[in-house]
C-alpha cells in the first residue's frame, strides 16, 4: 500500500537490499560490496587474476635474480640434473590422470600447501640476499604470494573446507638445511624459483578447473539462504 | 624373389620324377647364383661425395689389361682410364648411375658398381610443438637441402634422467610423438634427432620446457555472416581446433582480425572466451577478409591464422525494376544513387534495436526498482 510519509515496512527493506546487493553484482557497476562476504564464485576468479599477476611478477623477478646469481643460473639453456636435496620445495608435477581426478579440495589444498612453504623458504631468501633493490623486489613478491595464500585459504572457508594444517613442529631454525657450500646455495634458490614459476603455471589451470565447476550461480543461492 | 621362386616351384615337385626333380633343383640353384652374382654390386651402390675424384678399378683385372667401361650402357671413352681404372674427377651429380666393366675382347663382365654422387647432411631442421596440450608433443624435421642419397633418422628425447620414446608417425614421414607422463614439469625435455648416411652424419638439439611448445591449431570453421539489416555489422564464429582435447579444462582464447579487402591495415580484437564475435565498425558495402586464431589462455604461444573467410555487410536491396513500375523508377534512380537517405534511415532503426536497448533496458530497470520500493 502506499505509504504517503515515505516510511518503509520490513518488506520493503528486504526488497531493496535485495535489488541493491543483485545489482552490486552486476559486472557494468562498479564494485559497492554490498555484502561482506563474496561468492566462492568470485574468489575463485579473483584468485585466478592473482596467479596471472604474480606470474608476471614473477618472471621480472626471477631474471634480476638470476642475473644477482650470475653464470650459469642466469643462461637460458642451464638444464641441471635435480638434486635430492632440491626435493624438500614442493614440486608442481604431478600425473596427468591423478591431477584430473583431485577433488576440489584436494587441488585447492596442494595449492594452499605448496604457496605456505614456498612463501617461507622465499622469506628465508629475503633475509639474506645483497642488493636493496632485489630485497625490495622480493619483499613485495612476498607480500603478493601471502595475499595468494590468504584468498586460497578464503575460497576454501567459503566452501566449506577445512585449513590444511601448517608445517608440523616449529619452524627449524636457519642453519638447519643450509648449503654446504655457495654453489649448492644458489642452486637451492634456482630450484626454488623454478618451482615457484611452474606452481603459478599449474594454479591457473586449477584455478580454470575450479571456476567450471563453481560458478557465480553460487552467489544467489547463499542471498536466498538468508531468507528474505 | 629367389625364395619366392622356390616356393612357386614347390607344388610342381611332389609330381615330377627323383631324377629330373634333383636336375631341376641344380639349374635353379646355378641361376640363382649367377643372378646374385651380376648384381650384388647393386645391392650395395657406391657412395661418393659431390667434387671428389673416383678411382674404379675393375674387379680383379690387372691394371694393363684391356676393358672397356660403360656408363648406363653407353661406352666411355678411353681419355677417363689409366689403364683398366676408371678414374673420375670432380663428380657431379650428373655423374650417378651404373658403371660396368668389360673384358676387352670377350665382353665378359668382370665388375658392375651403381655410384651415387650426393653429399653428407647438413644440420637438420628440428621442431617441437605441443598443439593438444596437455595430452604430449609431436617433433617434426627435414633437411636444409637434399643430400640425393637415403638418409636415416634417429631421434632422442631426454627428460631429466629418463629416456623417452618419440612414436614415428605413419604420415607425414618426418615425425614423431611423444605422450606427456607427468603435468607441470620444471625438468626440460632434450631432443637429439641425428641424421645420417653414407657420406657422413649431423645433428640438432632443443631443450624446452613444458609449457614453452604449446600452440595450437588454428581455429576451425570459421564463418562470417551480414546481419540482416545491419550494414555495418559482420557476425563471426568459429570452432576450437579439434587437435585441442580439453577446452573445458585448458580453455582457449582467441584473436580476430578483419579488414576491408581494399586497405591494408588490420583491426585486431581479443576475445578471451566464447567462439563468436560481432564486428560493428565494418565499412557498408565493403568485401571484408577475416581471420582468427588461438592460444591457451595462459601459456605459450599464439596458433597460426585460420584459413582467411570473406563477408560483405549487408545492404538494402534495390527495388525490382518492371514494366508497370516505371514511374517509380526515375524516382527510386534518383534516391539509390547517393547511398546516404537510405541508409542513415535503417542505422537509426538499427540504433535503437541494437546499442541503444541496453541503455533503455537498465534506466527501464532502475525506475521501476525505484517505483516498486516507494510504492509497496
Amino acid at each position: 500500500m502506499l505509504n504517503v510519509t515515505g516510511e518503509l515496512s520490513g518488506d520493503s527493506w528486504g526488497i531493496f537490499t535485495f535489488l541493491c546487493a543483485a545489482l552490486c553484482n552486476l559486472p557494468a557497476l562498479p564494485a559497492l560490496n554490498c555484502s561482506e562476504e563474496l561468492g566462492a564464485g568470485q574468489s575463485i576468479q579473483q584468485t585466478y587474476d592473482l596467479t596471472r599477476y604474480l606470474e608476471h611478477q614473477l618472471r621480472t623477478l626471477a631474471g634480476t635474480y638470476l642475473n644477482y646469481l650470475g653464470p650459469p643460473f642466469n643462461e637460458p639453456d642451464f638444464n641441471p640434473p635435480r638434486l635430492a636435496r632440491a626435493e624438500r620445495v614442493p614440486s608442481a608435477t604431478v600425473d596427468l590422470d591423478l591431477w584430473r581426478g583431485l577433488t576440489d579440495n584436494a587441488r585447492l589444498a596442494a595449492n594452499y600447501r605448496a604457496y605456505s612453504r614456498l612463501l617461507c623458504y622465499l622469506r628465508v631468501l629475503d633475509g639474506q640476499v645483497g642488493t636493496a633493490e632485489l630485497r625490495h623486489r622480493l619483499a613485495h613478491f612476498c607480500a603478493s604470494l601471502q595475499g595468494l595464500v590468504l584468498s586460497i585459504g578464503g575460497v576454501m572457508s567459503s566452501l566449506g573446507y577445512p585449513l590444511p594444517a601448517g608445517p608440523a613442529g616449529p619452524p627449524a631454525p636457519p642453519g638447519a638445511h643450509a648449503a654446504p657450500n655457495d654453489f649448492l646455495k644458489k642452486m637451492d634458490d634456482f630450484w626454488l624459483l623454478k618451482e615457484l614459476q611452474t606452481w603459478l603455471w599449474r594454479s591457473a589451470k586449477d584455478f580454470n578447473r575450479l571456476k567450471k565447476k563453481v560458478p557465480p550461480a553460487v552467489v544467489t543461492l547463499r542471498l536466498e539462504a538468508r531468507g528474505f | 624373389m629367389n625364395v619366392a621362386v622356390f616356393r612357386s616351384m614347390a607344388p610342381v615337385f611332389p609330381k615330377m620324377a627323383s631324377p629330373v626333380r634333383s636336375a631341376c633343383c641344380v639349374v635353379l640353384a646355378a641361376v640363382v647364383v649367377v643372378y646374385a652374382q651380376r648384381h650384388s654390386q647393386d645391392s650395395h651402390p657406391q657412395y661418393e661425395r659431390v667434387g671428389a675424384d673416383v678411382t674404379m678399378k675393375c674387379g680383379s683385372m690387372d691394371w694393363d689389361a684391356a676393358v672397356t667401361w660403360t656408363v648406363n650402357g653407353t661406352d666411355i671413352d678411353e681419355s677417363h682410364l689409366n689403364g683398366s681404372y676408371l678414374i673420375l674427377k670432380n663428380v657431379n651429380l650428373s655423374q650417378s648411375g651404373q658403371y660396368s666393366c668389360y673384358e676387352g675382347s670377350s665382353w665378359h663382365l668382370k665388375y658392375q658398381t651403381y655410384l651415387r654422387v650426393g653429399t653428407p647432411p647438413k644440420e637438420p631442421v628440428l621442431m617441437c610443438r605441443s598443439n593438444n596440450y596437455p595430452k604430449g608433443f609431436y617433433c617434426s624435421w627435414h633437411l636444409p637441402t637434399p643430400t640425393y642419397i637415403p638418409n636415416t633418422f634417429n631421434i632422442s628425447v631426454i627428460h631429466g634422467t629418463k629416456d623417452m620414446v618419440c612414436e614415428k608417425d605413419a604420415m607425414p614421414k618426418n615425425r614423431c610423438h611423444i605422450r606427456y607422463l607427468q603435468l607441470f614439469s620444471t625438468v626440460k625435455y632434450k631432443v637429439t634427432l641425428t641424421v645420417t648416411n653414407a657420406l657422413g652424419k649431423n645433428f640438432t638439439t632443443l631443450t624446452f620446457d613444458e609449457f614453452a611448445i604449446v600452440k595450437p591449431d588454428p581455429p576451425e570453421s570459421v564463418v562470417a555472416k551480414p546481419v540482416p539489416n545491419n550494414p555495418r555489422r559482420l557476425e563471426v564464429s568459429w570452432q576450437n581446433p579439434s587437435s585441442w582435447p580439453d577446452p573445458e579444462s585448458f580453455p582457449l582464447k582467441f584473436f580476430l582480425r578483419y579488414r576491408p579487402l581494399i586497405l591494408d591495415t588490420w583491426q585486431h580484437v581479443e576475445l578471451s572466451d566464447g567462439t563468436s564475435h560481432t564486428i560493428t565498425d565494418a565499412y557498408a558495402g565493403k568485401e571484408y577478409i577475416i581471420q582468427v586464431a588461438a592460444k591457451d589462455n595462459d601459456i605459450g604461444t599464439w596458433s597460426d591464422w585460420s584459413v582467411a573467410v570473406h563477408a560483405t555487410p549487408w545492404t538494402e536491396e534495390p527495388k525490382h525494376l518492371t514494366t508497370e513500375a516505371q514511374i517509380t523508377e526515375t524516382t527510386s534512380a534518383s534516391t539509390s544513387s547517393f547511398m546516404a537517405p537510405p541508409t542513415t534511415k535503417i542505422c537509426d532503426k538499427g540504433a535503437v534495436v541494437g546499442s541503444g536497448a541496453v541503455a533503455v533496458c537498465w534506466t527501464a530497470g532502475l525506475v521501476m526498482a525505484a517505483y516498486s520500493v516507494l510504492f509497496i
